[in-house]
C-alpha cells in the first residue's frame, strides 16, 4: 500500500463523521450490511488498486471530488444486494449502480456537512488499474470501509473555495 | 450545436498553439486508441448541468505534459494527467461563457490507465469532436445532465 498512517490530529473530524455515517446508513438501508470504518488516513500517491471508481465532484463553495472505490468482487455483492438481484458485471447497468451508490454516499454527507455547495453527476471509472488524480494542492484522506462481503474506500479531497481563492 | 462544436475547435486548436506551441487538426472521426489513455473532466453545475471531458493518448498528454511543466526527465502518470487537467480546466473555463449563466465548474478530475471506460449517469452527449495531432489523437466531449434527474 501506498499511503501511510496520518497523525489523528491533522486531519478535521468534521469533514470525515459525514462520509462515515453516510457509508453506514446507506449500506444497511440499500443492502442491509452492517459496516465499520477503520482509520482514515492521508493518501501519500495515487495507487493501482481498485477495478470500480464512482466519482462526484464538488463545486460552488466546496471544490474537491470524493470518491468510492470498489475490488470487483465486492462491488458484485454489493450491487446484487442493492438491485435485489444480480446485474451483469461490466455492462452499463451495473456501472450505473456503482454510480447510484456514490450518489448516496456522496449526496448525504453533503447534506449533512451543511455546505452551500453543488455535487456532480456521478462519473464511474470501470477497468483494473486505472489511478484517479485530484488537484495537488487538495489533500486526500483515505477512509477504509470494512463489510462482510470485504473492503472498500472512500476517498474525500474537498477543501472550501475561500481557501482556493486565498491562496 | 453548431456554434457549441466551431468553438470547441476554435479552442482546442487555440490553447493547444498558445499554451503548448503545438499544433492540431480536426479530425473525420472519434479515434480509439490502443494504448493507454488519460482522461480528464470537468463538471459544471447550478443553471446549465454537465461535463466538459478532453481524452488523448498518453504521447499527446506526455508532450504536453513536458511543454507545460517543462520537464527534462520523462512526465509521469502525475505530470500527464496534471497537464491534462490543466488543458480541462482552461477549455472547460472557457465553454462555461457560452453556457446557461450563473454555471460553477468543478476542479479537473483525471484519470489514467491501459484499459479503462468511463461512464457519466444521468447524461447524453451532445458532442465529441475529435483532433489528430503528432499522429496520436485528442478528443474534446461535452455531456449534458438530463433534466429529469436533477
Amino acid at each position: 500500500m501506498s499511503d501511510t498512517q496520518a497523525k489523528p490530529n491533522l486531519i478535521d473530524p468534521k469533514l470525515i463523521v459525514p462520509f462515515v455515517n453516510s457509508v453506514r446508513h446507506v449500506l444497511r438501508s440499500t443492502a442491509g450490511w452492517e459496516s465499520t470504518i477503520d482509520k482514515p488516513r492521508y493518501k501519500q500517491n495515487p495507487g493501482l488498486e481498485y477495478d470500480y471508481s464512482g466519482i462526484i465532484s464538488f463545486s460552488g463553495t466546496v471544490l474537491g471530488t470524493a470518491v468510492v472505490s470498489f475490488h470487483r468482487e465486492l462491488a458484485i455483492a454489493l450491487v446484487t444486494a442493492f438491485a435485489g438481484c444480480e446485474l451483469p458485471v461490466d455492462t452499463p447497468d451495473f456501472a450505473d449502480a456503482i454510480g447510484e451508490l456514490t450518489n448516496l454516499i456522496v449526496g448525504a454527507a453533503k447534506t449533512e456537512l451543511g455546505m452551500n455547495a453543488s455535487i456532480s453527476i456521478p462519473s464511474v471509472i470501470v477497468g483494473r488499474g486505472h489511478i484517479v488524480v485530484r488537484p495537488s494542492d487538495i489533500p486526500c484522506i483515505v477512509v477504509p470501509c470494512k463489510t462482510p462481503a470485504g473492503e472498500f474506500a472512500v476517498e474525500i479531497s474537498i477543501k472550501s473555495a475561500a481557501a482556493t481563492k486565498a491562496a | 450545436m453548431d456554434e457549441l462544436n466551431s468553438e470547441i475547435r476554435r479552442l482546442t486548436l487555440r490553447v493547444w498553439d498558445e499554451v503548448l506551441s503545438t499544433k492540431v487538426e480536426v479530425a473525420e472521426t472519434v479515434p480509439t486508441s490502443a494504448g493507454p489513455v488519460v482522461y480528464s473532466c470537468v463538471h459544471i453545475s447550478d443553471a446549465w448541468n454537465g461535463v466538459v471531458a478532453l481524452s488523448c493518448g498518453e504521447r499527446v498528454s506526455g508532450k504536453a505534459a513536458a511543454r507545460m511543466f517543462q520537464l527534462k526527465a520523462n512526465p509521469t502518470t502525475v505530470d500527464l494527467q496534471d497537464a491534462l487537467g490543466e488543458l480541462t480546466n482552461m477549455i472547460g473555463g472557457i465553454l462555461k461563457a457560452i453556457l446557461p449563466q450563473p454555471s460553477r465548474p468543478s476542479l479537473p478530475t483525471s484519470i489514467a490507465g491501459r484499459d479503462f471506460s468511463v461512464r457519466f449517469l444521468h447524461s447524453r452527449v451532445l458532442t465529441a469532436v475529435p483532433f489528430r495531432c503528432d499522429g496520436d489523437f485528442i478528443t474534446v466531449a461535452v455531456l449534458q445532465r438530463h433534466a429529469a434527474s436533477l
